[in-house]
């Protein structure tokens, strides 16, 4: 934890000016820079995941005791290296397409004593700055390092959520009539105030998740990404006002999870590069 | 100390939460239907939310996010003119203040939440954080355009353009006509800083 902050505020330090002066256009440049000096905010929550995917739960078990000794497997099975890749997936022992918070979230509660009705385990998991989600997702998504993006949709359940996410790509709703495709397919390479819009499905952006971002101060998976990016929208029930406002999607929802497996199976091919390093 | 009677005081409204569902239920379905409204779960909120996507948006949810073929573009205009509602006061309004805080708010660098108008356009070049997706509005009370124009564009954009990446803002209630009307009298007015 405190190596997490001191490695942050080293980095920000330098990093600030470079924010305020520099034109976002030529923002990665600067941040491939920092990388080369090894100066990466990310690999602190890396380090944070790898500690606690070894620490035993309320059961006793860790992550370690089925996935093995730095997720390479016990006698061949349940290797974690190169499994990001193929996420989000369908999982017989929890019926249902997952994502690597999901994943997560189910063996801690399944397998290693966590209660999911336990409200103060839950906020902590959800929790952006909490020690489970974030840090274990960073983690075992660099265990694929190197490797490429292989998402197969070979389940029904898969080839379904994908056509989901396809279709909520290009949905127009909310109070302001924008979709997810407004903003990264039509009005991609724009500048939305002084944020550069990215194409996420051309340029497999996916690769770089989870990702560190320098504006926010903090590490963050495609799931805080794809909720976040829905704030945008003015979603409502009724009739939209600052109270009747619906944010985000839950966590964990297949609406999440089916916009990240048709943005991770338009990034097959790409060699995950993770943590990212964004603006 | 004080976090613990706080704790006690969340405990206490929880069980009081908890208990209203057993006693709503007993009651007519008025008051049960009330009840059901405040305790829609994030899920169940979620999925109103998406749909509630009427049927012009529907249209326009293809991969070109343009009207598709086989709807009348002229018909989907006149459809969405016919939603536009003016104030009494006329399409120009008197609190031009207001109307800029509404367009982006100077001392915020140019934010609003409900206008937000610099996400995508340029305007008063003392704000430099604007976006290029619409085109610049410098100058735009200069060009001769009938205000009520205006007026409608910032109401329903879909009314001139339909499926426009340009928000509905009227439409959907995000800005009050009143509220439009000022917007359009900052526009137009020749000492506006996007006129000089
Ligand atoms: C008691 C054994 C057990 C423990 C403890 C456990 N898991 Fe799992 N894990 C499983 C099983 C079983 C699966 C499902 C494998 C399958 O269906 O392919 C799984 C699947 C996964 C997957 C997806 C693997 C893939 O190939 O797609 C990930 C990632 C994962 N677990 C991470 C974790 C993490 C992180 C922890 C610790 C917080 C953990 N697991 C703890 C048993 C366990
Ligand atoms: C109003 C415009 C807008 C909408 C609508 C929107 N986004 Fe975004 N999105 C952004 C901005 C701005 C960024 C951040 C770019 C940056 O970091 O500089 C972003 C970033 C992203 C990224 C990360 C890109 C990268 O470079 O790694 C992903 C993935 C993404 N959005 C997915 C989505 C999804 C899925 C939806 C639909 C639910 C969506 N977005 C809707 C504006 C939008
Ligand atoms: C999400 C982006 C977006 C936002 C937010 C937005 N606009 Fe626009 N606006 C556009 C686009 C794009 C156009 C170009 C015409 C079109 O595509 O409909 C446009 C066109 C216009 C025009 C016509 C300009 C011309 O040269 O004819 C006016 C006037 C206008 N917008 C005013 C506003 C005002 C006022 C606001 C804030 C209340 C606003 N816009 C918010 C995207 C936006």
């Amino acid at each position: 934890m405190r190596k997490r902050v001191l490695l942050t505020s080293a980095v920000l330090a330098g990093g600030a000016f470079l924010t305020a002066a520099v034109a976002q256009e030529q923002l990665p440049t600067h941040l491939k820079e920092l990388l080369e000096l090894g100066m990466h905010p990310g690999h602190a929550y890396v380090d944070e995941g790898r500690e606690m995917f070894h620490t035993p739960g309320p059961n006793g078990k860790s992550c370690a005791t089925c996935h093995g000794q730095d997720g390479a497997g016990v006698n061949g099975r349940l290797n974690l290296q190169g499994a990001y890749a193929k996420m989000p997936r369908y999982y017989k022992d929890i019926d249902r397409v997952a994502d690597i918070d999901t994943r997560i979230l189910a063996c801690m509660t399944k397998y290693m004593g966590y209660d999911k009705k336990d409200k103060k385990f839950m906020k902590q998991f959800k929790k952006w700055s909490g020690p489970y989600r974030v840090p274990l997702a960073s983690y075992v998504a660099s265990l694929s390092n190197g490797m490429k993006i292989d998402v197969k949709l070979d389940d029904p359940q898969e080839k379904e959520l994908y056509k989901m996410g396809e279709k909520l790509w290009y949905m127009r709703v909310g109070a302001r009539d924008f979709s997810c495709g407004i903003c990264h397919t039509v009005l991609a390479g724009k500048r939305i105030r002084l944020q550069g819009l990215p194409d996420p499905v051309k340029n497999k952006v996916y690769a770089h998740w989870p990702a560190y971002r320098f504006g926010s101060d903090r590490m963050w998976t495609m799931e805080d990404r794809v909720r976040s990016c829905f704030k945008a929208y003015l979603l409502y029930t009724k009739q939209w006002s600052k109270k009747d406002w619906v944010k985000k999607p839950p966590p964990f929802s297949d609406w999440v999870i089916a916009l990240e497996l048709y943005m991770k199976h338009a990034a097959n091919g790409a060699i995950i590069e993770v943590p990212g390093l964004l603006r | 100390m004080k976090k613990i009677v706080l704790a006690g005081a969340f405990v206490g409204l929880g069980l009081l939460v908890a208990c209203q569902p057993a006693a709503q239920k007993a009651e007519a379905p008025k008051a049960e239907k009330k009840a059901e409204k405040k305790k829609l779960s994030s899920k169940e909120k979620f999925k109103i939310a998406l749909a509630n996507q009427d049927k012009w948006q529907k249209a326009c949810s293809n991969p070109t996010q343009l009207v598709p073929e086989g709807i009348d573009i002229e018909t989907f205009k006149k459809e969405m003119l016919a939603t536009v509602k003016f104030p009494e006061g006329g399409v120009v309004g008197k609190n031009i203040a207001r109307g800029e805080k509404l367009f982006g708010d100077p001392k915020k660098g140019g934010k609003s939440r409900r206008g937000n108008c610099y996400a995508c356009h340029c305007g008063d070049p003392k704000i430099i954080a604007c976006g290029n997706i619409g085109p610049s509005l410098r100058g735009y009370g200069k060009r001769g355009i009938d205000p009520k124009e205006t007026y409608i564009r910032i109401y329903n954009s879909w009314a001139q353009n339909p499926c426009s990446v340009m928000p509905r803002l009227g439409y959907h209630g995000v800005l009050k006509p009143e509220e439009i009307a000022d917007i359009v009298a900052y526009m137009h007015d020749p000492n506006s800083p996007l006129n000089k």
